[in-house]
Parts: C-alpha cells; sequence; structure tokens
C-alpha cells in the first residue's frame, strides 16, 4: 500500500456542509488523509484500513465532493493470476471505502448486507488505482443506504465498480455483535457522536448523498481505452 | 412498459453504446450484432453494461449479459427488469 498523491480535497461532505476534516476534530489526519472514528481505539485491526495491522491494505481515505476515495498499489502477495491482482481484494476495498463513507456521514457503524461488483478489465499488481466511493439518494425514512463505487486506474478508466447495500447501527446496538471494551466503546461513541452532531438530523431525516444521482460511469473517452 | 417508455430506453441505451463506441447515437443500429463492430470488445461490452445497470438502478444477470447481442435485445432485457423492479 503507498500514499495517495493526490492533491487533498477540501469539499463538503456532510449534509451540513462541513468537510469531514472538521467533522473529526479538524484532523484532516496526515497529509490530507481523512482520520475515521477507529482511530480512536488503539490497536484496532481493520483489514482495510488499520495502520497497525500488518497483514492488512491500510486505506486511507480523501475527501471527494460527492463522497471519499482511497489510493492503492498492490504488490504480489496479493495477486491471484501472476501480475494480475485478487478481484476479492477489490471487493474488500470497495466495501471499505464505501462502509467508511456511511460512518462518516451518520456516525454510526454500518453493517454491509449486500455487494455487488462487476469486473471490468484486470488489475495489475504494481499500478496505481483510486477507489472512488458515493452514496446513492434512497428513498425517505429507509434504514438502508445504497452506495457505489468505482476503481479507477491511473488514467481514470474504470476497471471495476460496485454497489452495496449497508444498514447502520447505533454503536450501542451494534455492541452485541463486535469484540469492544466499555472504554473504548465509550472513546468510539464520543467520536462518533461528533460526526453525527455534524451531519446536524438523525439518519431517517438526512437525505443521503449530496447530488443527484449521474447515472454514468465517468466518460472515458476512446483513447484511454485499454 | 408503453411504446414512448420503450422507445426512451432504447434511445438512452443506444447513447450509452454509441458513448462507449466514441460514435454518433445515430450510427448505431438497434439490431446490429455488436460483435461485428470494430473497437466493440468484451470489455467495452461489460462497460456498456455497467453503465445501463447504473443509470437504471438494475442488475443484470451474467447468463443474459453474455447472450444478448444487439442494442434492441439489451433494451428487452432492461425492460423486463425494470417490469420485475416495479413488480417486486
Amino acid at each position: 500500500m503507498t500514499a495517495s498523491t493526490e492533491d487533498t480535497r477540501t469539499a463538503p461532505a456532510g449534509t451540513s456542509g462541513k468537510p469531514l476534516a472538521d467533522v473529526l476534530g479538524g484532523a484532516a489526519a496526515d497529509d490530507g488523509h481523512l482520520r475515521t472514528p477507529w482511530t480512536v481505539l488503539e490497536d484496532y485491526q481493520c483489514f482495510g484500513c488499520s495502520p497497525h495491522n500488518a497483514h492488512g491494505l491500510r486505506l486511507r481515505f480523501r475527501e471527494r465532493p460527492d463522497g471519499i476515495s482511497t489510493t492503492f498499489q498492490l504488490g504480489p502477495t496479493h495477486e491471484s493470476y501472476p501480475g494480475v491482482v485478487h478481484g476479492g481484494l477489490l471487493g474488500v476495498i470497495c466495501d471499505e471505502t464505501m462502509g467508511n463513507l456511511i460512518v462518516l456521514r451518520v456516525g454510526q457503524p454500518a453493517f454491509t448486507t449486500a455487494m455487488r461488483v462487476r469486473f471490468l478489465a484486470p488489475v495489475l499488481v504494481g499500478a496505481v488505482h483510486e477507489c472512488r466511493a458515493r452514496i446513492i439518494p434512497g428513498a425517505d425514512g429507509s434504514t438502508l443506504i445504497n452506495t457505489e463505487a468505482d476503481v479507477v486506474d491511473a488514467a481514470g478508466t474504470v476497471v471495476a465498480t460496485a454497489r452495496a447495500t449497508y444498514r447502520p447501527v447505533a454503536l450501542e446496538a451494534a455492541r452485541d455483535r463486535i469484540q469492544i471494551s466499555d472504554d473504548a466503546a465509550g472513546r468510539l461513541a464520543r467520536v462518533l457522536a461528533a460526526t453525527a452532531d455534524a451531519t446536524g438530523r438523525p439518519l431517517a431525516d438526512q437525505p443521503v448523498g449530496d447530488e443527484p444521482r449521474g447515472g454514468q460511469l465517468p466518460n472515458v473517452p476512446a483513447s484511454e481505452e485499454s | 412498459m408503453s411504446t414512448t417508455a420503450a422507445e426512451s430506453v432504447l434511445s438512452t441505451i443506444t447513447g450509452i453504446v454509441a458513448a462507449e463506441l466514441a460514435t454518433a447515437p445515430g450510427t448505431i443500429d438497434p439490431d446490429l450484432d455488436l460483435r461485428s463492430v470494430a473497437g466493440a470488445d468484451s470489455v467495452k461490452v461489460l462497460r456498456m453494461i455497467a453503465r445501463i445497470e447504473r443509470a437504471y438502478d438494475i442488475e443484470l444477470d451474467d447468463e443474459t449479459v453474455f447472450t444478448v447481442t444487439t442494442v434492441r435485445e439489451v433494451t428487452e432485457v432492461v425492460e423486463r427488469a425494470l417490469a420485475e423492479g416495479a413488480a417486486a
């Protein structure tokens, strides 16, 4: 995993219009990457985003105008066919990016209930790619949130797409599904609450997604086609 | 699905296919076998399908995706998916 080389983005992310960095205690963490709520847990081991998991992907996220993104570059230990990144890991990366987007939006842990990935072209070992996730505006009052993600290569060509559904669950209600100490839960609850406060309204009242759904993948000039 | 709605689906899909093939929608014959179009490789066809799925918020079965050959057939598949979604 390597750090992203893109510029820091500071566009509004929450429904309040506050950048996520401000939501999380002024913590655009290191070099413009977002600090997720999980960072208050000293030794969290998330395979996708923990900096403490030596076997994990160590993803870091940046704000985008319509969501968040992560830049990744996987090595041969993550391949399936020689030189090709294992497709399942693309699912992990999409899930991780979409899931953290929801956590940052609504201030609650979100459990994946379904996900589908379309693999459009191989992702090569050593190549830099970016996963961009956004929330699909849904029906008012729904307790589920639909999201979509694109994995693009350095030229901006979409190589995989994902769509998933998540169920946000209040941390207290989620305690029976995750293993966490009372002390850690307290710290996590405070930072999640700060995130929720910044978005201003209960989940059921929030229009998820800041923009109308485009219904299109990014347009790719024919010259960039593989 | 009404004739107007069906025409709208056909028009939208034709636009997506044309965009993917970097050509004008008017040049796309709905009954043309896409596999015979220069540059329309399997990757581009999958990109078309991904765009269509996103445009209509549907998921098409791969069994179907890999058997349709023309824009009109794709349109019929999408119409069925939309009808099934409306009935659900």
